[in-house]
């Protein structure tokens, strides 16, 4: 009555299927992180230029200096980062290494960004928000303010928007953290070296900005990288 | 964390959907050539056959379900029509006595005070002395051939005690009959999956057809949680007494035709298979009773909590979702912008992978059986529609069904759906 054989045949196809999908997954999952990699070594092989061109600098011009120097992707690093944050976990220990790096390139960009600035003058100078958040759920309006750091950031794309996680366990952001004064009320955005706590509108953050946003040509963006923080 | 633990609750379920699924297609091509083989059978000589059409308030279908019967191609002096009015306050016993006086020798018309079409079937049956004994719904229509092939089976194998048609939707018009088409399509493949493995399902309402002994060795009807049909099928398989599918014998429904209609309808048999297959439980997972108390009827139990959990997950989802959206609509506004592809965001994770597998087998199946059955159905014209409602339908209707039964709710409503065989 019972094909016993067909049973265990069926078992054995089915069991191959969920082998095979698990391992395109695993496979996928893999050569997306290895994308990731690729781009931030990409990014770090830009700023070591900007930090060349830098050092350089004090032998040539401002106007040597092009604003292709200050990274272009790493607004697609973030998102991409982001992406992968929520699909593989924020416990997952190679998440956590890429986006201690990303940290790193970020915090990189900005005072590279800020030094050139100060030696090439208010022309070339960006405008920065620095944005410290949490994924752990204890920060109820983290994911709002990631939305509305979005949205300006696509309104003004001279903007540069440098997400922190605040439970990083990075020394290079608990420097950050001392410098700006950042405690554990979240979120805290720091502009034009002010830090406000709690949640801003888009018009709040507007006014705080400088008026000199709309005129500057700097083109670079900077994103993020979890979703609760500006994507 | 919540949501990781809540999605890996799925994989088991994952797994033996695609488990079930490769089984019945597997036994599918196994039993091909024998299939292929039944599609060839002639009936010989011809034994006496008693037809009963249970109605209910069914003047509107009961004359065509009538004709249909008279335009059988099969010897009238070998058949006879019984209708039983159960209790109609319409016109359906005058329609009934109608043709029970244009054909005297083949039409006999009866009523009684309602009582549920058990009762009216087992009146039936104790008014008729024929070699099979089958119902049909007096909302659904036989082609003239389907006869003539049911009893080939009977012919072909003296251990086959009942045969089930093939049933599609009648003229499927209304978005809800269109998505049943579709269902009745996967209908038409797990039956004949069923039948080769032994495990027949159910023996539904349009046009089962019986040897008379299975009721003289089971019983006559019985209410059965208002699934007779489905009850008698768990006796019978109890009994070990087998039954078949005759893929070409073709039988027509009509389907509910609003969302309302199909709910009720849906919460009913589902409630009656749960009912019915926990008064049944000593089948589960007992070899005697071959791959119907082994897998199929303990997979039809499991899937019903399971779908409703998968299903609840799914909804879940998307509300997060939704929610989602709408914190951002409040907190920045409508920006509308062209969404960009970029292969990096494709969901490529374990679950979506065994999802397209399982989607394509489907599809697969859908397509065996629309091949199957003689009268192709529309199924380009109407896979969107079933693609799209079915889904929302599905926990709904499981969710109160097993509510209700675990409630010992009394559904009046649903039961009035009963009524109207």
């Amino acid at each position: 009555m019972i094909d016993s054989k067909k049973y265990i045949f069926t078992f054995l196809i089915t069991s191959a299927i969920f082998a095979t999908a698990f391992f395109a997954s695993t496979y996928f999952s893999n050569k997306r992180v290895a994308g990731i990699k690729q781009i931030q070594d990409n990014i770090a092989i830009d700023i070591l230029s900007s930090e060349t061109q830098f050092d350089l600098l004090k032998e040539v011009s401002c106007s040597n200096v092009s604003d292709s120097v200050l990274s272009q992707e790493l607004s697609e690093l973030g998102e991409k980062l982001s992406h992968t944050e929520n699909e593989r976990g924020t416990d997952d220990a190679e998440i956590i290494y890429l986006k201690k790096y990303y940290s790193l390139l970020e915090i990189k960009d900005y005072v590279l960004s800020k030094q050139l600035a100060a030696k090439c003058g208010v022309t070339k100078k960006p405008v920065f928000i620095i944005y410290f958040y949490s994924n752990l759920g204890d920060c109820v309006d983290c994911e709002k303010e990631g939305y509305v750091l979005t949205f300006l950031r696509e309104k003004y794309p001279e903007l540069r928007v440098y997400s922190f996680d605040y439970n990083l366990n990075l020394s290079a952001i608990d420097t950050m953290k001392k410098i700006y004064k950042i405690s554990s009320s979240l979120p805290a955005i720091v502009i034009e070296d002010k830090t406000y706590t709690g949640f801003k509108t888009a018009e709040e953050l507007e006014k705080l900005l400088p008026d000199t946003l709309r005129e500057v040509v700097a083109t670079t963006t900077v994103s993020t990288s979890t979703k609760k923080r500006a994507e | 964390m919540l949501d990781a633990t809540l999605q890996a609750l799925l994989y088991p379920f994952l797994f033996l959907s695609l488990y079930f699924q490769i089984f019945l297609l597997l036994s599918f091509f196994e039993g091909k050539r024998k299939i292929k083989k039944e599609e060839h059978m002639k009936a010989g000589d011809s034994p006496t056959v008693t037809v009963a059409v249970p109605a209910w308030n069914e003047e509107r279908t009961l004359a065509s379900t009538i004709e249909s019967l008279l335009r059988l191609d099969y010897p009238k002096d070998k058949l006879s029509i019984l209708v039983v009015d159960d209790g109609s306050s319409d016109d359906t016993f005058a329609i009934a006595r109608k043709y029970e006086s244009m054909y005297p020798k083949l039409v006999k018309a009866i009523t009684k005070e309602n009582g549920g079409k058990h009762t009216a079937l087992n009146l039936a049956l104790s008014q008729s002395q024929s070699d099979l004994f089958g119902c049909l719904d007096a909302d659904s229509f036989v082609a003239p051939n389907t006869l003539q092939t049911i009893v080939s089976y009977f012919q072909s194998n003296s251990e086959i005690m009942a045969v089930t048609p093939c049933i599609h939707i009648r003229h499927p018009r209304t978005f809800i009959q269109r998505m049943q088409a579709i269902e009745y399509l996967m209908g038409v493949f797990l039956r004949k999956v069923y039948g080769e493995l032994d495990a027949i399902q159910v023996t539904p309402g349009p046009f089962s057809i019986f040897r008379r002994e299975v009721f003289d060795t089971i019983g006559p009807y019985k209410k059965a949680h208002n699934t007779e049909d489905f009850e008698i099928t768990l006796r019978m398989h109890k009994h070990k007494l087998k039954i078949a599918n005759s893929h070409k014998a073709l039988v027509y429904t009509i389907g509910p035709a609003t969302a309302y209609g199909f709910f009720k309808q849906r919460v009913r048999w589902a409630r009656g298979f749960l009912e019915n297959a926990l008064d049944y439980r000593e089948l589960f997972f007992k070899k005697e009773y071959g791959n119907f108390g082994v897998l199929t009827l303990p997979m039809a139990f499991l899937f019903i909590f399971y779908g409703l959990y998968a299903s609840i997950f799914s909804f879940y989802l998307l509300l997060s979702d939704f929610f989602a959206r709408v914190s951002r609509w409040v907190t920045i506004g409508i920006h509308p912008r062209i969404p960009e592809f970029d292969l990096f965001y494709v969901n490529t994770n374990t679950m979506s992978f065994v999802a397209m597998i399982m989607l394509t087998l489907f599809l697969i199946t859908l397509y065996i059986g629309n091949l199957l059955s003689d009268d192709r159905q529309q199924f380009y014209k109407n896979f969107p529609v079933f693609f799209v409602l079915y889904p929302v339908f599905v926990p709904f209707f499981m969710a109160r069904a097993v509510f209700d039964t675990f409630t010992k709710r009394k559904n009046e409503w649903a039961l009035q759906d009963n009524k109207k065989v």
